[in-house]
């Protein structure tokens, strides 16, 4: 367990720099989109790329900011409970909070395999938007293993 | 069950959940897809769970936000915090108390690059708490100033509060930056004022600081230019209408790591560093955003936000006494729930009543990004004087508390003085074209 937990962790981390650079494409292409305005050349498309890298950018964060517990909650009041019953809050909470991930995943991806079978695609570059669905796909079912994998240490916490 | 016993079912399990420490954007995401699959269909729920998702992580006006924050890393990790501190105190380090002025000026001037508070009071605490411990400031003054200061990162733009605010609501980012400026430049009045008439009463506090010749002082402006520069940059293109918010983003973000490289402020540690929190801090309110616009189908569903409009229609209350209901839910909120969160989770229900009575939406946003301020620097949650515990280890959080106080007061007073005077916020969006 603990080395999958590990593996877990890389994979996130190396997730989370794709959505680095894709913050940093984002960046790239529409400051070069705003120079060439001036000379009268936009980039064909520039905002649906940049909203579709979007989805990059956030969702392949999402497993590395769950793991390293940086999304907000509000703390006061489990900070008041005994120990005990703060690990089995938060193992009620990941379990459900996996499950909701493992739904988003499912759910996620049926609705990339409709995109594909619609061959939908953006409107002026006509990119197919799938991948991106997928990504999101990819990035929740990422999440909910790592929010799983969180449920089971926080078990054996309740246990010993 | 009807939709709206469903809907206010809904909205206590989502106040009961977040407070076991569950990720407020889950919990949103959670409840709203339950409850959606309830009043509709659990078929139709599922449809719009994972349409929702795509629909807020690839939307365009959205990628603002990791643009912003990215710029706000930069400038963060490339020092420039330090450097406007250092132009600040070089020029009014000698007044009574000037070091905490001069902190509040350079709060203000990173919060004008910087979308947010935690950050600033980050940035700032680490820069200039070792200088007012090195003239004998009192640690209630130097922290105080830092955590108040701090918050100045969402009212003075760019602000990430502003931004989602703006896209909840449908208004313009660029009006909302524009409105927001006036009243920060008072709130920074505000803040010197309280440190002046503290100082007097306790010259203790913050003792005069050594004068520092002219040549040095006119050295240290180089500091201030390129924040400036940066600064006028990017409102004056939103303010012209030049370019979207999302583009000011990014040439924000472009500008502050050419001048991070030419200054040779920015090493690749720093790069690599503000890249990891971008991703971090982006989708940390993403999630938030997104869990909210699930949340919103469900509230619309079960017409809750609709009744309750209709019902304050009903009952006949002066418009203002709503409006002093509504921040107070703020205020008492703010001070056990992030802000961000806070208003997240709130919009769609004050929103439509805010409306209905006739306020305006632009001055309503600076008006609950002004109370959450104070929300982010009240006890028990007040996460800006965590941050600056966090920064100053040796200082206990009831000395912070209690060296915020004159920075609440000054904050009260902005509040009621936008109140009194609705036109200041809405003086600049008024001249953009």
């Amino acid at each position: 367990m603990l080395r999958l937990k590990k593996q877990l962790d890389n994979l996130s981390n190396a997730f989370n720099w794709l959505a680095a650079g894709a913050i940093l494409i984002m960046m790239a292409l529409t400051c070069a989109d705003v120079v060439l305005r001036l000379f009268r050349h936009p980039i064909p498309g520039t905002y649906e790329i940049v909203g579709l890298m979007g989805t990059v950018g956030v969702s392949f964060a999402l497993a590395y900011t769950t793991a390293k517990k940086g999304h907000i909650m509000v703390e006061f009041l489990t900070n008041m409970m005994p120990k005990k019953t703060q690990c089995i809050v938060a193992a009620a909470s990941e379990f459900f909070s996996a499950l909701l991930f493992g739904i988003i995943a499912w759910q996620s991806t049926l609705y990339a395999l409709d995109l594909i079978h619609t061959s939908e695609v953006s409107l002026t570059v006509e990119i197919p938007v799938y991948p991106f669905v997928l990504s999101i796909a990819i990035g929740c079912f990422l999440t909910g293993l790592v929010l799983a994998t969180d449920f089971y240490t926080s078990l054996k916490r309740i246990i010993t | 069950m009807s939709p709206t016993l469903t809907g206010l079912i809904g909205i206590a399990a989502l106040f009961i959940l977040i407070f076991l420490r569950i990720p407020v954007g889950f919990v949103m995401a959670g409840v709203g897809f339950l409850g959606f699959g309830y009043i509709v269909s659990f078929d139709a729920s599922m449809n719009m769970i994972a349409k929702d998702l795509f629909s807020v992580f690839g939307s365009y006006s959205l990628t603002v936000i990791p643009l912003f924050v990215l710029m706000g890393q930069l400038a963060y990790h490339s020092g420039i915090s330090k450097r406007l501190f250092n132009a600040a105190y070089k020029f009014i380090g000698h007044w009574p108390g000037g070091l905490a002025i001069a902190t509040v000026g350079a709060c203000a001037a990173f919060a004008a690059i910087c979308g947010s508070t935690n950050a600033t009071a980050a940035t700032m605490g680490a820069a200039t708490l070792p200088e007012m411990k090195r003239y004998n400031y009192k640690p209630e003054l130097a922290t105080g100033v830092v955590a108040a200061g701090g918050s100045l990162g969402i009212l003075i733009p760019p602000s990430v509060i502003f931004i989602v605010y703006g896209i909840l609501t449908e208004q313009s980012i660029g009006r909302l930056f524009m409105a927001g400026l006036l009243p920060g430049l008072i709130l920074v009045l505000l803040f010197i004022l309280a440190i002046v008439i503290w100082t007097r009463m306790r010259p203790e506090l913050g003792p005069k600081g050594p004068k520092v010749p002219l040549r040095e002082k006119l050295a240290s402006l180089s500091g201030l230019i390129e924040t400036l520069l940066l600064f006028v940059l990017i409102m004056g293109g939103l303010f012209w209408g030049f370019f979207t918010p999302t583009e000011a983003g990014a040439i924000g973000a472009f500008g502050t790591l050419l001048l991070g490289l030419a200054g040779r402020n920015l090493t690749m540690k720093g790069f690599i560093a503000s890249l990891a929190e971008t991703t971090r801090i982006s989708c940390m309110i993403l999630v938030i955003v997104a869990g909210a616009t699930i949340f919103g189908h469900f509230l619309a569903v079960s017409r809750i936000p609709f009744d309750i409009a209709r019902g304050v229609s009903e009952i006949q209350l002066p418009r203002y006494a709503v409006m002093l209901i509504i921040i107070m839910v703020y205020l008492i909120g703010g001070c056990i729930i992030d802000s961000l969160a806070l208003i997240m989770l709130t919009i769609p229900i004050f929103y439509p009543v805010v409306l209905l009575l006739g306020y305006d939406p632009i001055w309503f946003g600076v008006i609950i990004v002004l109370v959450t301020q104070i929300g982010v620097i009240t006890p028990p949650v007040g996460i800006n004087v965590y941050v600056v515990s966090g920064v100053a280890r040796d200082v206990p959080l009831d000395v912070i508390f209690k060296g915020v106080l004159p920075f609440l007061a000054a904050l009260i007073a902005g509040t009621l003085l936008l109140i009194a005077f609705p036109q200041i916020p809405l003086l600049l969006p008024g001249l953009m074209g």
